[in-house]
């Protein structure tokens, strides 16, 4: 429809929709932006930052919350939460490490056990750990206790189990150090020529998960009814979607995560407590949101949770490296949490 | 005209969004003490216009003169403080709190002195009771809302914009959820605050309330207004022709299927809930269109829910080609070539942040699964491309999120999904819901379709000429119980009324 | 209605499965450690059972941490009439309180691993400390490396005569993080060798966090760290796993870690080579004083004759021992 003023008009509108579509980039790639400014920022403060070594560094200590999280993201699409996924890293941890330390180890948990092969304990904590998430599932499909309510009694719930293994005879409650050669490898090794120009296994762990994760996600039945049933419960009930088989499928594959991530973390840091992953969940439930998952279910998507994990393992690392304050690192977390999902949200908003 | 005859003037009212004018120099007047349809189809602008009424949108040009004054509001506070009300279409209460509480909330009456403040329980109860009053309103304020009606919580929101003093009352199709009851109360209640003076803007799609309740019609198409007419020099036809910009030569298309053996039996059929339905018996054919009628709180949803294994079933048999089967869950429905498209598309049908490829292949994947557990991604986009082009949903991509398109084409992403499952029995609960005219026909065109091809539809609806003119047999039911089973060419209005009022 | 009963019978399991013991006509003593997780504190919670096998019924909660929880549990010990309690309180502060409630049923306390302030423990003459001095085992975790730095010329790596170091302190603000920090600087700078802090961190005793901020600590200092002071056994493990992974302890590439504790996995890395010393919080001796003070209290005994020495009439100071490789055998 063309006026009088059409020329002046086009000109603003140019200039508005420019202006607008800064915005609109801005709003849709909020994390990659927070998430370049912390790098630009440390690099600034420390240009050594930039180096293969950190770069290295930060993914292995990332590589076991990277597996947590996607088992929290999965739940969280579901359109549920999980608040014992900690807890259960922290049995994890220390049912493999108490089945794998060496002979020669003064206090060993099993002093006359013979040595399992490297797989058995590994395999028993990620299945311990599967059956704590079915047991999750089941209490909330079955007998309809919500996802929040449900985990905080299995966060609970998990932790005495796990204190009651760790505190028994021979010796009571005590660090279980000693750890075979074979699974600290499995946590410290690489595959690569030295220690920099080589990949660690544990990110080659997380990175073999991660893809699996996506293919699940995206091309498989069970990741569209998981998205369906976060996304509208009823809707997917409906259509013939078994609910009630997904969820216990869903707690349950995230539980087997997080006894894998639990092995991992044992085998990295040569060593296991009652107390491994406490808090963990909470790490894991932010890294998701910060990456663009939904805690009301049926948005989120697994690079999202790779790059909420990368932001948080870099203010981590990157902020103990430029020597920072550790209470300005806790207010610096603080406020990501919040200003990524505030940017995170606009998405969705309607617009005015 | 003296600007004096007008209580609310929107002038030259246009809006633009990325993409699309939604408003193109719309000017609509409002007299004080009159009722005000405005009509269109879905997109048209109406709600676009109010939004920017109540300044949650700001229009880009044009001006709002309330009792000649112009006027800009910020938020939709300032306009019920200078008497401007919507009643939306979706209500929205605090359920577990008393009636007068949601009446007076965020304003609720104060005494005591300095910073000793309590709420003055008795004065509200009393003004509650006042304004009730003259809305010839029978409620106890002191209720929880929960435990209430949708009807009678929509009166607590007619009664909250009277509290306001408004002047003008916007009603966003207020009848969608009431019974013949209960809009013949809302139209008591109309009719008293119009001769009390307050003009009321009725946005509606059913022509025939339309027609009956109000005194001047404003029509818009596709954001702009076609023009204001009297009611009384209006009829349906002329204004769905005003509406569609086109005639319509008829509102329902030409059916051409031919029922046959009986596919479903239906035997004593009896719920499991409290004050369901009981002793239900009905047969579907091959190729037929089964119409359910009633008014609402008949138990039909419970019923057809019933027979997708939604719900329990205490006793009665269902029968399907002749053999008894056993339906317990919609996997076991589904698997025995049933579909179900449910009554409230947000609530249980749409994934509204899925896409439109997601939507429309959940019910169906397990037919795309291959060899370990993969989905074959291709077959699927295929099948959708093939959906959308059939059913002419209207979508920018398939990837596109459902929730971005209409409610017509939500609701044709639906049939699509059931259509995949290859279905033989398909069970519509009110299909043509908050949908526009337009896309109506379409929808009936899809039935129809479906129908000559051999599949038996059981459609539940409410409106009556969708229900006469789409049927080949009409079952009536009333509190739970089936009334009657008339013939579709033959029925009538009066007769699906006596049947579905049996028991009241 | 099955829901409920499911629900009831899970409960009846559960409890069935851990009774309460018999009453018999030893003396009661109710004991509260502040948590059951803390390492360091299940060995005083154990030697505190062992000792009492035979002797009194001692029954030991977990304060979880909270000093609500523990203030409830004191009250459950005095109606249920211990004839001592022993606390380790969770706050120090909350001490005051814990004493009035015990004063009015005339029930004596022994406080234990976390000290009281002195004008609470002045508020009655039935109140008792056992303890180590805090700043003890930083000065000794300071000792060892004073000892091995001036035994080791190749420690210096840089040659500067100063120590270049880094700090893992447990939670800020612990009197006993704060301590160790202070002191092992202090016990290093006291023998007049200079220091150069290279960076200090929480790592909130946590092994997990130990290892990442070493790991940083690593790629932003390289060689130039010469000592890592850790105020526990815990976090040095922690750093030793991250310079373990950097090629550090295998060959020449050496490194000092100290930690504090003498826990099992620490004297298992002293065999090794890898962690130079600990230092030992004498779990099982505090644990033994605790319980000897309260069961001559509870019996209505002379505490002076429970064979410990008792300062100021109301301290029994544990002290701390130095673990080295020479003689870290003695405490396996």
């Amino acid at each position: 429809m063309p006026k009088p003023s059409a020329a002046v008009e086009t000109t603003a509108n140019a200039s508005l929709a420019r202006r607008k579509a800064v915005a609109d980039f801005s709003v849709k790639y909020a994390i990659y932006i927070v998430f370049m400014i912390l790098i630009v920022g440390i690099a600034i403060k420390e240009p050594t930052f930039l180096s293969l070594t950190n770069f290295r560094n930060i993914l292995s200590m990332s590589a076991t919350r990277i597996i947590i999280a996607l088992g929290v993201g999965g739940i969280l699409i579901s359109g549920g939460t999980d608040l014992s996924a900690g807890r259960q890293v922290g049995f994890a941890a220390v049912l493999s490490a108490s089945l794998l330390q060496f002979q020669e180890y003064a206090r060993r948990m099993y002093p006359n056990m013979p040595d399992l092969p490297l797989w058995l304990p590994i395999v028993g904590a990620i299945a311990a750990c599967a059956l704590f998430g079915l047991l999750n599932g089941a209490i909330i499909a079955y007998l309809k206790v919500p996802p929040f309510i449900a985990t905080l009694g299995s966060m609970v719930a998990v932790y005495g189990v796990t204190s009651i293994y760790f505190d028994r005879p021979p010796y009571g409650a005590q660090p279980i150090g000693g750890l075979r050669k074979d699974f600290t490898n499995l946590g410290s090794g690489f595959v690569g020529f030295n220690d920099v120009w080589s990949i660690p296994f544990i990110v080659i762990i997380a990175i073999v998960i991660a893809v699996a994760v996506w293919v699940l996600h995206n091309k498989t039945r069970f990741g569209k009814n998981i998205y369906a049933i976060g996304g509208n419960p009823e809707a997917a009930k409906v259509s013939g979607v078994p609910v009630n088989k997904n969820l216990l499928l869903v707690y349950a594959f995230a539980g087997a995560l997080y006894g894998l991530a639990g092995t991992l973390e044992a085998a990295r840091t040569g060593g296991a407590t009652n107390n491994y992953g406490n808090g963990y969940e909470l790490d894991a439930i932010a890294a998701c949101v910060v990456g663009g998952v939904s805690t009301s279910g049926g948005i989120g998507t697994v690079p999202g949770m790779l790059v909420g994990v990368l932001i948080f393992s870099i203010i981590n690392y990157g902020l103990t490296f430029i020597n920072m304050n550790p209470y300005w690192q806790q207010i610096i977390k603080g406020a990501i949490i919040i200003a990524a999902v505030a940017l995170d949200i606009r998405k969705y908003l309607a617009k005015r | 005209m003296g600007a004096s005859d007008f209580i609310l003037e929107m002038n030259g009212i246009s809006k633009s969004f990325p993409g699309v004018k939604a408003l193109d120099d719309v000017t609509i007047k409002i007299r004080p003490g009159t009722v005000h349809a405005l009509m269109g189809e879905n997109g048209a602008g109406k709600s676009t216009l109010m939004k920017c009424l109540f300044g949650i949108y700001i229009p880009d040009e044009g001006e709002i003169k309330l009792a000649g004054d112009r006027v800009a509001f910020q938020n939709s506070r300032q306009a019920l403080d200078h008497g401007i009300s919507m009643i939306h279409q979706e209500l929205l209460p605090v359920p577990y709190r008393s009636v007068m509480e949601n009446l007076w909330l965020g304003r609720y009456p104060i005494k005591g002195l300095g910073p000793f403040k309590l709420i003055d329980q008795k004065k509200m109860y009393d003004d509650t009771k006042r304004i009730f009053a003259e809305l010839n309103m029978d409620l106890d304020p002191r209720i929880w809302v929960r435990n209430l009606s949708v009807s009678k919580i929509q009166s607590i929101e007619i009664a909250k914009a009277v509290s306001y003093k408004s002047k003008v009352i916007i009603m966003d199709e207020p009848t969608s959820s009431l019974t013949e009851n209960e809009v013949a109360h809302l139209f008591g209640i109309i009719r008293r605050l119009r001769a009390e003076g307050v003009a009321i803007i009725y946005i509606s799609h059913k022509m025939e309330e339309i027609l009956e309740i109000s005194d001047e019609v404003s029509i818009m198409r596709d954001g702009r207004h076609v023009g204001t007419y009297a009611a009384k020099d209006l009829t349906t036809d002329l204004i769905i022709s005003k509406m569609v910009g086109r005639d319509l030569s008829s509102r329902f298309p030409k059916r051409e299927n031919l029922p046959g053996d009986v596919v479903l039996k239906v035997e004593g059929l009896c719920s499991a809930e409290t004050r369901s339905f009981r002793d239900v018996s009905f047969e579907l054919r091959k190729g037929e269109i089964l119409g359910i009628g009633g008014l609402v709180g008949a138990k039909r949803t419970e019923l057809v829910e019933s027979l997708f294994g939604l719900r329990p079933i205490e006793s009665g048999t269902i029968s399907l080609n002749g053999g008894i089967v056993d339906i317990g869950a919609p996997t076991e429905a589904i698997r025995r070539k049933m579909a179900l498209l449910t009554e409230e598309r947000r609530a249980t049908g749409i994934v509204p942040m899925l896409s439109v490829s997601d939507n429309t292949l959940i019910a169906n994947l397990r037919r795309y699964v291959r060899r370990i557990g993969l989905l074959d991604e291709k077959r699927g986009a295929e099948d959708v491309k093939r959906s959308i082009a059939s059913l002419r949903v209207k979508t920018p991509t398939a990837r596109t999120r459902i929730k971005d398109l209409s409610g017509g084409n939500q609701q044709k992403v639906l049939f699509a999904r059931w259509l995949l499952t290859e279905p033989e029995i398909l069970i519509l609960d009110e299909p043509t819901r908050g949908i526009d005219v337009g896309a109506k026909y379409e929808i009936y065109s899809i039935i129809a379709d479906l129908a000559k091809r051999g599949k038996s539809i059981i459609m539940i609806s409410s409106e009556m000429p969708e229900l006469l003119g789409m049927s080949d047999r009409i079952m009536v039911m009333c509190e739970g119980r089936l009334t009657g089973v008339l013939d579709g060419a033959t029925a009538n209005q009066e007769e699906i009324m006596r049947l579905a009022t049996q028991f009241m | 209605m099955k829901r409920l009963l499911f629900a009831l019978l899970i409960v009846a399991v559960l409890f069935a499965g851990c009774s309460g013991k018999a009453a018999s006509g030893k003396p009661k003593i109710g004991a509260a450690i502040y948590k059951f997780d803390d390492t360091f504190m299940s060995y005083v919670r154990n030697s505190i059972t062992e000792n009492a096998k035979d002797k009194a019924e001692v029954e030991v909660v977990d304060s979880q941490n909270a000093q609500p929880t523990q203030n409830d549990q004191v009250d459950a010990f005095l109606s249920k009439k211990m004839n001592a309690i022993a606390i380790n309180p969770v706050d120090r502060t909350a001490a005051a309180s814990i004493i009035e409630k015990a004063k009015a049923k005339k029930t004596p306390v022994v406080f234990f691993n976390r000290e009281p302030l002195a004008e609470d423990m002045g508020k009655w003459d039935k109140v008792y400390y056992v303890g180590a001095k805090a700043e003890q085992s930083g000065t000794m975790q300071g000792q060892i490396v004073v000892d091995y730095w001036k035994a080791n010329a190749a420690a210096d790596k840089n040659k500067d005569g100063k120590i270049q170091y880094i700090m893992l302190k447990g939670e800020p603000g612990h009197q006993d993080a704060e301590l160790r920090t202070q002191f092992s600087i202090k016990a290093v700078t006291d023998a007049g060798i200079a220091v150069d802090k290279l960076a200090e961190d929480t790592a909130m005793w946590d092994r997990p966090k130990a290892f990442d901020k070493m790991k940083a600590y690593l790629a932003a200092y390289k060689d130039k760290i010469e000592v890592v002071f850790c105020n526990n056994d815990d976090m040095a493990l922690g750093a030793i796993e991250a310079l373990k992974a950097e090629g550090y302890f295998a060959g020449k590439k050496q490194i000092v870690v100290v930690g504090v504790d003498a826990t099992a996995p620490a004297l298992q890395a002293l065999e090794e080579g890898t962690l130079l010393g600990t230092v030992l919080n004498d779990a099982k001796n505090q644990g033994k004083a605790t319980f000897d003070l309260a069961y001559a209290l509870a019996k209505g005994e002379d505490v002076a004759k429970a064979g410990w020495e008792i300062t100021d009439g109301k301290y029994v100071w544990v002290p701390y021992q130095m673990v080295t490789k020479d003689n870290y055998k003695n405490f396996k």
